[in-house]
């Protein structure tokens, strides 16, 4: 097998990175019902890196933002549930964002 | 593994293969339905000690000395025991003592890796005259986001995971290093096997109905050893459970005035490419 020029490797090399950069960081969110009925939220990247500092919204189901908040360093964010549906969105970053709806919260 | 166990076991092998077409090898099976879970829910756990190619005999076992938890958030570990509850477990050959646990959702719900880790009573081998116990670890990974999969748990005996046990692609490669005492062992008999039968629960037994059939004994328990390093090497040819377990690696060597064999045993899940 013909080796691959240095040009050639670095292009190769840069492909896997890039392929790896787009593919290795999705959002992952998920609430409970903690003991006191108010709501967890955990935040991360499949990656292994933080969420913290990256906001939550909880919308009504208009869309209206009832509640902003931060994810904190342990990569949570606790909040009293409003009245009614509502939904929790992780603003993760750009094409990260992730929305779960009060139905599908539990203990 | 001494000299006389493995003769007395290739002995006990090669006649037991005789008569039914099967080799034997011992599996602490730490089991739940699926290890990657999208969310966090109810685990429902079956620990039988058997032969998990062959689906028997099963072997009795005594109430577990720990069987733990350790969580995804700070490395918390939580005595699992008190959901422990023995039953009669169906084999294809016998039944005997195994233990069930359903886990309540509340304590896996955090998402990252959740460790299982059972220590058994030792088991007393009747027909080699020795006891076996096997530390056994299965790890549940909740929502993708890596954790402490690959950190060893202090574990007199120990398999290390270099990939995570739980995101595996049938045909994949599994890497692990043997532990003893938190070091690796160089050149330890690691014995492999396929979960060839399905696990009912609500039965209590295995399915009767064998995967795949072995075209020799000898593929019924694979064997191999660890490197210079204490890196085992395997593959996953198909998709479901593989038990690892490197044989009698610990220090304590005796127990009631018989021999001990220390066994470290993980669990790894493949998954099919669909």
């Amino acid at each position: 097998m013909k080796p691959l020029g240095s040009a050639q490797r670095l292009l190769t090399t840069g492909a896997l990175l890039f392929y790896q950069a787009a593919f290795a960081h999705g959002p992952v969110f998920d609430c409970y019902i903690e003991r006191d009925d108010q709501v967890k939220c955990e935040a991360g990247f499949t990656d292994g890196s933080s969420a913290a500092g990256r906001k939550i919204h909880v919308r009504d189901m208009s869309n209206k933002v009832l509640l902003e908040g931060v994810v904190g360093t342990d990569n949570t964010f606790t909040f009293q549930p409003p009245a009614g549906q509502y939904s929790v969105v992780f603003l993760g970053g750009e094409g990260h964002d992730t929305t779960i709806q009060s139905s599908d919260i539990s203990r | 593994m001494t000299f006389n166990r493995k003769l007395l076991r290739a002995l006990a092998a090669a006649t037991f293969s005789c008569l039914t077409g099967a080799a034997q090898a011992h599996f602490q099976m730490l089991y739940v339905e699926e290890t990657a879970l999208q969310r966090a829910e109810n685990l429902e756990f079956a620990l039988v000690f058997t032969h998990p190619f062959s689906g028997g005999p099963t072997l009795v076992m005594e109430q577990p000395r720990a069987f733990s938890h350790i969580s995804s958030h700070g490395g918390e570990k939580i005595d699992l025991r008190k959901y422990l509850r023995p039953v009669q477990w169906q084999s294809r050959e016998n039944r005997a003592t195994a233990y069930r646990a359903s886990i309540p959702r509340e304590l896996v719900r955090s998402m990252g890796d959740h460790i299982f880790v059972l220590e058994p009573e030792p088991y007393l081998e009747t027909e080699e005259d020795v006891y076996i116990q096997q530390f056994t670890k299965l790890i549940v990974n909740v929502g993708g986001v890596p954790g402490h999969w690959a950190e060893p748990q202090g574990l007199p005996v120990e398999i290390q995971p270099l990939n995570k046990p739980y995101a595996n692609w049938t045909g994949g490669v599994f890497r692990a290093i043997v532990l003893a005492d938190g070091k690796p062992v160089p050149f330890a008999e690691v014995e492999i096997e396929y979960l060839n039968h399905s696990v009912d629960f609500e039965n209590n037994a295995f399915g009767q109905q064998a995967h795949v059939t072995a075209p020799q004994p000898a593929f019924n328990t694979l064997s191999t050893y660890s490197d210079a390093q204490g890196i085992v090497t395997i593959g996953l040819p198909r998709a479901g459970w593989w038990g690892i377990a490197a044989l009698d690696i610990g220090t304590t060597k005796i127990h009631k005035g018989k021999s001990l064999s220390q066994d470290a045993v993980l669990w790894v899940q493949a998954r099919d490419m669909k």
